[in-house]
């Protein structure tokens, strides 16, 4: 037996971890998350300005912060009406998708899916671009995703729902949803107008271009209606990782916890895609690499949504800046920075396994 | 310790409780106390229904029929927080969170204790702190669970249960895939826990032998009825073997300290070799050992 480390304090809480009180309230925080929260944040403030300047015109990193500031100058046309709304607006759903991810790995209990693995996103899909081949009006089309997206998730829950959202079911439910969905959007395509056709397309690719505060607002509002369960969310997705015996053991009703987490990613997911369409790799890889710079057993939903705004608000930027004037959509370049960066994450990984 | 001494009957039971997965039925009408303040350990053939019944006592599972009892109430009407506030359980091989650390890990048996916005306490810390000393994890505090071995593995999984601080601990198999030293640095925790801090304890055991050995209190099972059950000592004989195992054995006097020892009988004649060097005696007229001769401690 050893004796107690009489060293450490009385209520240090667990190695790497300080305890925020307010008066009846105590919350665990990860050191190293505060800190790597705060180093994404400031990214991410300097990416935004970097974006606000980059363009033509070109505008001052100076003049940016001048003209955010109220003092009224020149630029204030292309900083804060062209050029503000669609960053704002990828700097929200970025965010969102990284939360959104977040959850869903959770209950997957697999860093390999995502909205798009599981169906969610081409069920947005499909019925946007049903909405868009059978001329509906351009208002609907985000109305129409929300509730394709809602439907496949529907669709995906009740499929798991018999065995209680077993992590195995739950990803196989959704690969079989997410292939149906999209054959069927392929036909739908194909027997459409070419022209319309094509706009449906770029809505699948999912960009910013054109998009700015009401989507941004859309996607805020469902942040802070959800905001309460998110709070519970954070702290619920603790045991979420344990196997079901174990979490029923230490008193946890896991089938209810899935269910709930599930809910609540999904309907995150759902939205953000209506708003901005199916941008991929965010929700994947924004919780992976929040993951990995916390090194924790799985990322701090804050966390998870800064990686996520700061990659959506990179991507934009590149895309934007890259062939320009030819401007590449946002979801193109979020695959393209996503998928390698994932591939070598893996493969450092199973280099450091094998040492 | 939510106990007062003088509770009287056992801590957990079984009233007429019949258990099944889909057709067939594991545990029929079963009825079962376990003594308080003891080391039960469960024994059966393969499928007999013994993790069944830990898991039904658990509360993992639920029983088509009949009540499980924790100290007089049926379990099914208690909170699961607060059952788990005094029953620990260690599934059979509970599965490791990936980068998990082992004081993150013996921490998220405060659970019970906990909620979202009261996430930790002096409480927790103290009881963590006095879960992983108890089952000599403490040095091991930082470390990442999945590059432990399967030994020091199975001893994080035990103080998590601890961390709980619960009067009772149900343990499926705790000793399945750990090698013979890491059995008996395992069964000796959980021998330590109910001798110096007066827990109950129930286990699991696939080893006739460790569970004479540790056992105060015995549950011989077949077919998903219990043949026989007290203290090994009363209940482990040669006839109790045949009948629940099928198996012919001799049973003699552990060497060591004296517990029924199970020995199978020779099941094939040409395992009765006469050995070559003359110093080993021959089967059949086996010199056993006085139990005396053998040291009882440094084992």
């Amino acid at each position: 037996m050893t004796a107690v480390d009489s060293s450490r304090p009385a209520y240090a809480g667990l190695p790497g971890r300080s305890l925020l009180r307010l008066g009846p309230v105590s919350v665990q925080v990860r050191r190293r998350a505060v800190l790597v929260a705060a180093v994404t944040a400031v990214l991410l403030a300097a990416a935004v300005v970097l974006s606000l300047s980059l363009g033509t015109p070109y505008v001052a990193p100076a003049d940016v912060l001048r003209s955010l500031s109220g003092a009224g100058t020149p630029y204030d046309l292309v900083v804060r009406d062209l050029r503000l709304p669609r960053i704002v607006l990828a700097a929200t759903a970025g965010a969102a998708f990284g939360v959104a991810g977040t959850l869903i790995q959770s209950v997957a209990r697999n860093p390999l899916a995502s909205p798009d693995v599981i169906g969610i996103t081409q069920g947005a899909g499909l019925a946007a671009t049903v909405a868009i081949t059978t001329g509906a009006a351009a208002v609907l089309v985000a109305p129409a995703a929300l509730l394709g997206g809602l439907a496949a998730a529907l669709l995906l829950l009740a499929l798991g729902a018999r065995h209680g959202l077993a992590a195995q079911r739950f990803v196989l439910a959704g690969v079989a949803v997410a292939f149906a969905l999209r054959a069927l959007t392929e036909v739908v395509m194909l027997s459409a107008d070419p022209i319309d056709g094509l706009r449906a397309q770029i809505w699948l690719i999912g960009t910013l271009a054109g998009r700015g505060w009401s989507e941004t607002a859309w996607i805020a509002l469902t942040l802070a209606v959800l905001l309460p369960v998110l709070a519970w969310a954070g702290w619920a997705l603790n045991g979420a990782a344990l196997d079901d015996d174990t979490a029923r053991g230490i008193g946890l009703r896991p089938v209810a916890r899935r269910v709930g987490l599930a809910v609540t990613g999904v309907v995150l997911a759902a939205t953000v895609t209506a708003q901005v369409g199916a941008v991929d790799f965010v929700a994947l890889v924004a919780p992976q690499v929040a993951r990995r710079l916390v090194r924790a057993e799985r990322p701090p939903l804050v966390c998870a949504a800064l990686v996520g705004a700061l990659l959506l608000v990179l991507a934009d930027l590149v895309g934007r800046r890259l062939f320009a004037p030819t401007q590449l959509p946002a979801g193109v370049l979020t695959a393209a920075i996503g998928g390698p960066y994932l591939m070598l994450l893996l493969v450092r990984r199973r280099r450091r396994r094998s040492a | 310790m939510n106990r007062t001494p003088d509770t009287p009957g056992p801590m957990l039971s079984t009233r007429d409780v019949t258990v099944g997965y889909d057709e067939r039925t594991v545990l029929d009408g079963l009825d079962v106390d376990l003594p308080t303040d003891a080391f039960t350990v469960i024994v059966g053939p393969n499928a007999c229904g013994k993790s069944t019944l830990l898991r039904t006592m658990a509360r993992l599972l639920t029983p088509r029929r009949g009540t499980v009892l924790l100290d007089g109430t049926a379990i099914r009407d208690l909170p699961t927080r607060e059952v788990a506030r005094r029953l620990g359980v260690l599934p059979q091989s509970p599965l490791v969170p990936e980068g998990v650390t082992v004081a993150d890990l013996v921490g998220r048996g405060r659970q019970p204790y906990q909620r979202w916005w009261r996430q930790w306490s002096e409480q927790d810390s103290a009881a963590v702190d006095r879960a992983m000393a108890q089952a000599d994890v403490a040095g091991l505090a930082d470390r990442p669970v999945d590059t432990l071995s399967g030994g020091q593995r199975q001893r994080v999984w035990i103080a998590m249960t601890l961390a709980q601080d619960t009067e009772a601990l149900l343990l499926d198999e705790p000793t399945t895939f750990l090698d013979l030293a890491h059995q008996v640095e395992v069964l000796d925790l959980l021998h330590r826990l109910r001798a110096e801090r007066g827990r109950t304890v129930v286990a699991v055991l696939h080893d006739l032998n460790q569970a004479a050995r540790y056992a105060d209190h015995l549950i011989a099972m077949r077919e998903g009825g219990v043949v026989a059950a007290g203290p090994p000592r009363e209940i482990l004989t040669a006839d109790l073997v045949r009948d629940v195992f099928g198996l012919d054995c001799v049973v003699v006097p552990c060497p060591v300290t004296g517990a029924p020892l199970v020995v199978p009988g020779l099941t094939s004649p040409s395992l009765a070799r006469p050995t070559a060097p003359a110093a080993r005696p021959s089967v059949a007229d086996a010199d056993l050992p006085r139990v005396d001769s053998y040291p009882s401690k440094g084992i």
